[in-house]
């Protein structure tokens, strides 16, 4: 009897314990995203009730021409910038990953910006890409690459990809300390050289295909992290110019803030959540479902 | 001969990596000293005739104490129910009961939904709760994560069962175990939640700048973004104003890198 009133209250613990986060979740995650549908087929008022208006939202949208920009903008930056990005760091990560001296001094410095405040670095490059007193034209100034200052991010053809370069920037070191969690025996390397294979016979061969898994995580915690991608455009171009660095979040916000258009805004948000959906489950499958298995090296 | 080479050219190109990485920074540090690499051409590698007027005046252009009181305000609530929610949630799947397959799943598809998914819903929620401009409402969404319930329950996985059942015998409550023997035995699990709510809370924007309108309520990134928008020219200012904002979080790394590193990492993935 005394037993089973102790599972009993056993029971009530857990419960109460799970309650809080459990709350938090509902409200913050799975209400919005259930709320977000029933709003993307609403037009939303400020005063009174909402009007039902079907899928005129989702017909405006394919007829848009700044939603289409907004989404290969997107596209570009998951699958042009984080490429990039897990290249550089895969490459990075092999020299630190042999002993060398100081290579714990170079995995901290590589991964300094990472923590640092998007605002912040969106702040700092914006004046490094400045036409007149950028760090970026003066250096290309000096080498005499170019005569007169490069517009960066006024430039239609060169903000995109120099957005993307800030982010790349940020999340370098942390791509690197990833890619390099996963050890390869040394043993393989040196068999290798005996065999007479190079270093791209040794990339390819060895290297790569062993951080598989590792490459398609950090594709998704790209996916996870390109939220910080908002804070940089809405500080540095500001979906500008035109709206040759519009993305879908960046579409999204001003929709709904800026033009109190919450419903069409919420019809973007449900397909950017659809595609971010696809993205991950297809990345994690990629990765062969091992996504879990990098945390306990950790 | 070919190790020589070997040595040299991987430090050549971390040398040039890292420079690139840690240029862009000092120039920040220099400008906010000396604002002197706007108007001097060439501009000089080491601060010239260094001062700090530039700290200065931003404390006295912009309520920056009223900016710093709301991004800590909010940063401890974060951190504070962070560490107590997750560790609860943490704790309470230790044990089976009916529906933990459920409440892990319903978990794990919350990882699914990027915050960024959920702001126009969210932002309508915070204001029929009233949280518009509040700390509360800044705090709200933050003040549990899943990356850091898995954490404290990693962590309390590997608290040996004897533990457990000697504070039973004891007739210890098993909700006091979870503070007197579970957590005291978690600190890394702890630390790791301490730190990455921190940066989370800290370094947040898209939210403040949603539910904040009033300039009493901004959090230091919005302070920034609405500097940067006044007053465009001021290079010296903003760059110190830009260090004041980000040193917090640099020292933090720099005082933990280790915990920082496996903290961030340990959250990558379970995303």
């Amino acid at each position: 009897m005394a037993f089973k009133r102790e599972a009993r209250r056993i029971r009530w613990m857990i419960y109460l314990f799970l309650f809080p986060s459990l709350a938090i979740f509902l409200l913050y995650r799975i209400v919005p995203i259930a709320w977000n549908v029933v709003l993307s087929f609403q037009e939303w008022k400020l005063i009174g009730p909402n009007l039902f208006v079907g899928l005129s939202h989702y017909l405006e949208m394919i007829k848009s021409d700044v939603f289409w920009q907004s989404l290969v903008n997107t596209l570009i930056y998951f699958f042009v910038g984080s490429p990039i990005a897990i290249g550089i760091a895969i490459f990075v990560a092999i020299l630190v990953n042999k002993p060398l001296f100081g290579r714990n001094a170079y995995r901290a410095i590589v991964f300094l910006p990472y923590p640092i405040t998007p605002v912040a670095i969106a702040i700092i490059w914006k004046w490094l890409y400045d036409e007149k007193v950028g760090l970026i034209n003066y250096i290309l100034r000096s080498l005499g690459m170019v005569k007169q200052g490069i517009p960066f991010l006024q430039s239609f053809s060169l903000a995109l990809p120099s957005v993307i370069v800030t982010s790349i920037w940020q999340v370098l070191g942390y791509f690197v300390l990833l890619t390099g969690l996963q050890s390869i025996p040394d043993d393989l390397y040196e068999v290798a050289e005996l065999d007479g294979a190079g270093f791209f016979t040794q990339l390819f061969r060895i290297t790569l295909p062993l951080i598989r898994p590792t490459i398609f995580i950090c594709f998704i915690v790209g996916i996870i992290n390109s939220f910080t991608l908002f804070d940089m455009i809405y500080i540095m171009t500001n979906g500008g110019p035109g709206h040759a660095t519009e993305i879908l979040i960046s579409n999204i916000y001003k929709n709904a803030f800026t033009f109190n258009r919450m419903g069409y805004a919420a019809a973007m948000t449900f397909v950017m959540f659809l595609f971010l959906l696809l993205v991950t489950g297809l990345s994690n499958k990629a990765s062969g479902g091992e996504a879990g298995e990098v945390h306990y090296y950790a | 001969m070919r190790k020589r080479r070997i040595q040299i050219v991987p430090h050549l190109i971390l040398i040039i990596v890292s420079l690139v990485m840690i240029v862009p920074l000092y120039w920040v540090l220099k400008t906010s000293l000396t604002g002197e690499n706007l108007f001097i051409y060439p501009p000089s590698l080491i601060p010239e005739n260094p001062h700090v007027f530039y700290f200065i005046d931003v404390y006295y252009w912009i309520p920056f104490m009223r900016y710093f009181f709301n991004s800590v305000l909010v940063s401890v609530i974060v951190v504070v129910s962070n560490v107590v929610l997750n560790a609860m949630a943490g704790f309470a799947l230790k044990y089976s009961f009916p529906g933990k397959r459920l409440i892990i799943l319903t978990y794990l598809s919350c990882t699914m939904i990027p915050f960024q998914t959920t702001i126009i819903p969210a932002f309508l929620l915070t204001k029929h709760l009233g949280l518009l401009n509040t700390h509360f409402g800044l705090a709200l969404p933050l003040m549990s994560t899943i990356i850091n319930i898995f954490v404290f329950k990693a962590s309390f996985d590997a608290v040996p069962l004897s533990l457990h059942d000697a504070a039973k015998i004891d007739g210890m409550a098993d909700w006091k175990m979870l503070f007197r023997i579970y957590l005291p035995l978690s600190k890394a699990a702890v630390g790791t939640n301490i730190i990455l709510s921190f940066i989370w809370s800290w370094n947040n924007f898209i939210w403040p700048l949603i539910i904040i309108n009033e300039r009493e309520m901004q959090t230091l990134p919005l302070g920034l973004a609405r500097f940067l928008s006044y007053f465009e020219d001021t290079s010296g200012q903003m760059y110190a104003f830009v260090l004041m904002v980000i040193a917090p979080v640099i020292a933090i790394f720099l005082l933990n890198q280790k915990r920082f590193i496996s903290g961030v990492l340990s959250g990558a993935v379970k995303g």
